[in-house]
């Protein structure tokens, strides 16, 4: 009875309270709160997702991973030799400050970037120079060639952002950007507030930024489980890293539609190359060998809607998609698995997997490879932590042997770490160092595709690292939703909404 | 009276100096160099002591003690790792969604319990005091995310009653803020009103049991009347007794409530802060939290005395 | 003093005058001995894993409460989990009352530590007990001692109080005056007669914690800082099903039940238990 009461108070507040949604206005619940608004300093997803709309690059990536002019007016001159690239830069674009961008700001930043930003000092070594050769002309001098370069500062990770030369500082507590949002408030843990910015000039090559929505607001949603209820009454436009298990409930509802990025990237096993049992070729191989890649991918995403069971580093349809080296995948094979591990001399020392249940994938194709490793003879020691937990370990090469992460398919090889002997996993085979300098040094695509397939081979052979598969992401957006083009990095500056 | 309430003061500075010590001894205990860990993987081991000496970890834990607790006292909590602002200030940021929901729960929890307590008291030993009582122990043995979770999925989202999360954007009035705790209030309310219930049903038992309300009864005077009369007259102590016993379970209930429903209050600070590693907030919340307790507690004390002299004269 | 009655003979029978709570005690008492007789009966032996079969709803073929998302069976999955469970609220439920039991006495029969004991008793309490085990098990690791230690903190200074008033009481008794006074050596008749007076409310106290205790493991795992999930709880199954809440609700559904019914047993016994050994609240009902 009292129920009955309180209740029709509210449903009363409620029908006075709720103004229809305006559609001048996007909600997007993402999966957590960014924890920095500096792209450069950043890898995370997050963080790409919101800094894309107010901070912009030379270059970025169209709809077909192209990479295409953005700050820059041009594509780059580049010298015979692949040594300098001259880029052109666009005249009249204007920082969120009100001032107007110049070759200055952007040397300071790329300095910045070389300094700071974990790619960009992956390549600081090969950088002679950066210099500004013209009020609008940028020079970036390199000591050997490196194909990648354009694709790096086009990444919105870790990326190559271009900031006020008076913000530049090591840790820059005001982000000034030129993208066609600013950020107008931020609340932690409630909401990122952005609205259009009226000075913003739209791009030479990159496709137009309309700025349809007066306002962006990214709100943090971290229950997965609770970013589909949102979606589902409307709470949010657009929600990011969904469970695949709700695609059903989300396809049935009127409210809102699924968005499936397929394929979308790549779980993987990362192997310590450091320290410890995986060090061992044959032990490596008998991991690849003993593994049930179509049983883990099923136990984790249930529906061949939503994986693959693919080896190819790239999913048929990319440039650098090859079979090299792929009949080594999904063995399924304990048997082999044993008799490697009696060659190499196994001891029973226990094989550590680090994961963590941020990402319930993980610790589910953890369990089942577990099982199968454990019947190829393995003794396995899972240690499943944080998140925070896991970030902290895993550069530590005493603390495991493989940890579970997944990356999306990236625009180009060279930006995966994992391939090069810096990354933490420190696959430091010489072999395969030849090949990668060969790959990042040619700038001819055709040959560059003939090197990644020698890349993959020997990623097989030496078990450098251990691909599980292909799996599609699941998003979601409100029931009419135009706009947003499906990405790991959705942006909103074109989203539009019914009327 | 004023010497009671002396001790009683010194004794609640005593309890934060306490407070503050132990939350001080168990972040100490965390594994991990709070440097490092703000820096991040990639700092240099020259950067990472530079940061030790700024932040004063160099120096002999006592020293770091007895600083810890001068800052304190001055209001100062130190530095969230994550935010890059003072833990203070972040605190202050999320006071008013948890404030807010432990007062409407506890209204809730009044408006379910109270009644339904005097209820079963005046029925005791029927099938109806058992019931209700069993009813109220079973939405206290419901983890309290699980009734959140069936709230926020058909209510919220399947009826469009109320909003699935949140505290509101922007531009959100004091209105539809309060919207958005609706539903956790009643999530929390409801979880916790067993305790209300029982608290209620047994004071009434008392009452109850009193020689005036025997005397009245005898003289032929209806139960009901009696009740409403002698009874609730005296209800102030109980009221004030179950106030300040709830208050602890609202605030650790509203940790798990606040997460369900994503709302930016204390808890749910507490737990992204856990998570995220960042130990100053920990510490910071935990604090603040205790002492808002001892407070409440010292205010029920004294209200006590209050009502109780009410009550003799 | 009414709290003073120690168990009497008719205790039994005092329990479970009310039906309820023989109800409440056969429940527990059934759950109990599934979760620890059945496995070592081999009724339900734990399945491996059948990754095809994930997700069977209950009834399937060698399924009888549904497969979970590694085609595991529930119910042999639900009856080892629900040992970790039970250990974990027992284990909590004796840890808590033998620090209180120590605490509070040594607060009551030293005059000297009563102030300071107090205080801390104070402290602790005014701590939020799942924030509190959040950060304990949060900075310790999420073991299943570790979280029985953790949540045994938290619940200590209640025994504790309980214990303190009790002994402070007992020791001005004219009983225990007149013990002295017979010569018998003060500590020990103090903490004969102090110990079976506080066994009824410990007791009742211990149940309840028994109950809170299993309820705060489920608030952890949902908080994503429960027991690491290499020792399954119902707990870590009801998270672990919240994902397949639209095409196995059984998931949630069975650890769920399990934790309700447990938890809710437990209080009706305790309340019982109240009842049966406070003779002054028996009267009343």
């Amino acid at each position: 009875m009292i129920h009955r009461s309180s209740f029709r108070l509210t449903v009363a507040a409620c029908a006075l309270l709720a103004g229809p949604l305006s559609a001048a206005t996007i909600d997007v619940a993402i999966i957590g709160e960014p924890d920095t608004f500096d792209p450069m300093v950043s890898t995370k997803d997050v963080v790409s997702i919101v800094t894309q709309h107010f901070v912009e690059t030379l270059y970025t990536f169209d709809d077909s991973w192209s990479v295409v002019p953005l700050l820059a007016s041009d594509m780059p001159e580049i010298s015979e030799d692949g040594l300098t690239y001259v880029i052109p830069l666009r005249e009249g674009v204007t920082f969120h400050d009100g001032s107007s961008m110049d070759s200055a700001d952007v040397k300071a930043s790329l300095d910045r970037w070389l300094e700071v930003a974990s790619r960009g000092k992956g390549i600081a070594d090969k950088v002679e120079t950066v210099e500004a050769t013209g009020p609008s002309e940028i020079t970036i001098t390199l000591k050997e060639p490196y194909a990648p370069l354009l694709s790096l500062l086009a990444f919105s990770n870790s990326a190559a952002a271009v900031y006020p030369e008076e913000i530049i500082a090591p840790q820059i507590d005001k982000v000034v950007g030129t993208g066609p949002y600013k950020l107008e408030a931020h609340e932690p843990d409630r909401y990122t507030q952005l609205v259009r910015f009226d000075g913003y000039t739209q791009p030479t090559g990159a496709a137009e930024r309309a700025q349809i929505p007066d306002e962006i607001r990214f709100v943090p949603v971290p229950d997965p489980n609770t970013r589909v209820e949102g979606l589902l009454s409307g709470q949010f436009a657009y929600a990011d890293g969904l469970s695949t298990e709700a695609y059903d409930r989300i396809a049935q509802s009127d409210a809102a539609e699924p968005v499936l990025l397929e394929p979308f990237g790549w779980p993987i096993f990362a192997i310590n190359h450091k320290k410890g049992l995986m060090t061992d070729l044959k032990v490596r191989q008998a991991v690849q060998a003993a593994l049930p890649f179509d049983d883990m991918m099923f136990a984790a995403f249930g529906d061949d809607k939503f994986f693959q069971t693919d080896g190819a580093m790239y999913p048929e349809g990319w440039a650098w998609h090859t079979e090299d080296g792929t009949d080594l995948y999904n063995q399924n094979d304990q048997e082999k698995a044993k008799a490697l591990l009696q060659e190499a001399g196994y001891d029973g020392s226990p094989l550590r997997i680090l994961t963590s249940r941020q990402y319930e994938f993980h610790y589910q194709m953890a369990e089942v490879a577990k099982m199968a490793l454990e019947m190829a003879g393995f003794t396995v020691e899972m240690d499943v932590v944080d998140w925070a937990t896991l970030a902290q370990n895993r550069d530590n090469p005493d603390l495991w042997d493989i940890y579970i992460t997944h990356s999306p398919f990236l625009p180009e090889p060279a930006l995966t770490s994992s391939f090069f002997p810096t990354a933490r996993e420190g696959w430091n085979n010489p072999e395969k160092n030849e090949i990668l300098d060969r790959f990042t040094s040619e700038s001819d695509p055709e040959k560059r595709k003939a090197v990644f397939a020698e890349l993959q081979k020997i990623i097989y052979a030496d078990v450098g690292l251990i691909k599980v598969g292909n799996f599609n992401a699941l998003q979601g957006k409100a029931a009419g939703l135009e706009g947003v083009t499906p990405s790991p990095w959705p942006a909103f500056w074109n989203a539009k909404l019914p009327e | 009276m004023s010497r009671y309430l002396t001790k009683r003061i010194l004794g609640m500075f005593v309890v934060i100096f306490l407070v503050l010590s132990i939350a001080f001894v168990l972040v100490r205990l965390a594994p991990g160099d709070p440097a490092s860990l703000m820096l991040g993987p990639d700092a240099t081991p020259q950067e990472v002591d530079d940061l030790r000496a700024r932040l004063g970890l160099d120096r002999p834990i006592l020293v770091q003690y007895l600083t810890f607790l001068a800052n304190a006292v001055q209001g100062d909590l130190g530095t969230s790792l994550f935010f890059n602002q003072p833990v203070t200030q972040v605190l202050a940021g999320r006071a008013e969604p948890s404030i807010l929901l432990a007062l409407f729960s506890l209204v809730v929890a009044l408006v379910i319990a109270t009644p339904i307590g005097i209820w079963a008291a005046y029925r005791r030993g029927t099938p109806g005091d058992q019931m209700s009582v069993t009813t109220a122990m079973l939405a206290a043995s419901v983890p309290s995310f699980l009734t959140g979770l069936i709230f926020q999925r058909y209510l919220a989202t399947d009826l469009g009653w109320f909003p699935v999360s949140g505290y509101g954007g922007p531009d959100a009035s004091f209105a539809t803020r309060l919207e958005h705790l609706v539903l956790p209030s009643i999530t929390l309310g409801i979880t916790n009103s067993a305790l209300i219930l029982r608290f209620t049903r047994a004071s009434m038992l008392d009452i109850l049991g009193e020689d005036y309300v025997r005397t009245a009864r005898a003289k032929g005077m209806s139960e009901r009347r009696v009740v409403l009369r002698h009874a609730l007259k005296n209800a102030g102590i109980p009221i004030i007794t179950v106030v300040g016993l709830t208050f602890a379970l609202l605030v650790s209930g509203a940790v798990v409530t606040e997460r369900v429903f994503n709302l930016p209050g204390m808890g749910n600070l507490a737990v992204g802060a856990v998570l995220r590693r960042d130990y100053p907030v920990v510490q910071g919340t935990l604090i603040v939290v205790a002492a808002i307790y001892v407070l409440v507690n010292l205010a029920t004390d004294l209200l006590y005395l209050v009502v109780d002299k009410r009550v003799k004269y | 003093m009414s709290g003073l009655a120690s168990p009497a003979p008719g205790f039994a029978r005092q329990l479970t005058a009310r039906p309820l709570v023989t109800v409440g005690l056969a429940v527990f008492v059934a759950i109990v001995a599934a979760c620890f007789l059945l496995p070592a009966l081999g009724v339900t032996e734990i399945g491996g894993m059948s990754v095809r079969s994930r997700l069977s709803p209950p009834g399937s073929e060698g399924y009888p409460f549904g497969a979970d998302a590694f085609g595991r069976d529930l119910l042999a999955r639900l009856l080892v989990a629900g040992r970790a469970s039970l250990g974990i609220g027992l284990g909590v439920a004796v840890l808590s009352s033998a620090l209180g039991i120590v605490i509070g006495l040594v607060a009551g029969f030293f005059r000297r530590l009563d102030t300071p004991l107090s205080r801390l008793i104070d402290a602790m309490m005014a701590f939020p007990d799942i924030l509190l085990a959040l950060s304990l098990v949060a900075i310790f690791g999420g073991s299943v001692g570790n979280v029985v230690l953790a949540l045994s903190i938290v619940y200590t200074p209640r025994i504790a109080r309980i214990v303190r008033a009790s002994t402070l009481v007992i020791r001005e008794m004219p009983y225990v005056e007149a013990a002295r006074a017979l010569g018998t050596r003060t500590p020990a008749i103090m903490l004969t007669h102090v110990l079976r007076n506080i066994v009824s409310p410990i007791l009742v106290q211990a149940t309840f914690i028994f109950a809170y205790a299993m309820l705060a493991e489920a608030g952890l795992s949902f908080l994503g800082v429960g027991v690491d999930p290499a020792t399954p709880t119902w707990g870590i199954m009801v998270n672990e099903g919240r994902q397949y809440i639209d095409n196995a609700f059984f998931l949630i559904l069975f650890p769920g039940l399990a934790i309700v019914f447990s938890v809710l047993s437990l209080q009706i016994v305790g309340d019982g238990l109240r009842d049966a050994l406070d003779p002054r609240l028996a009267k009343e009902t």
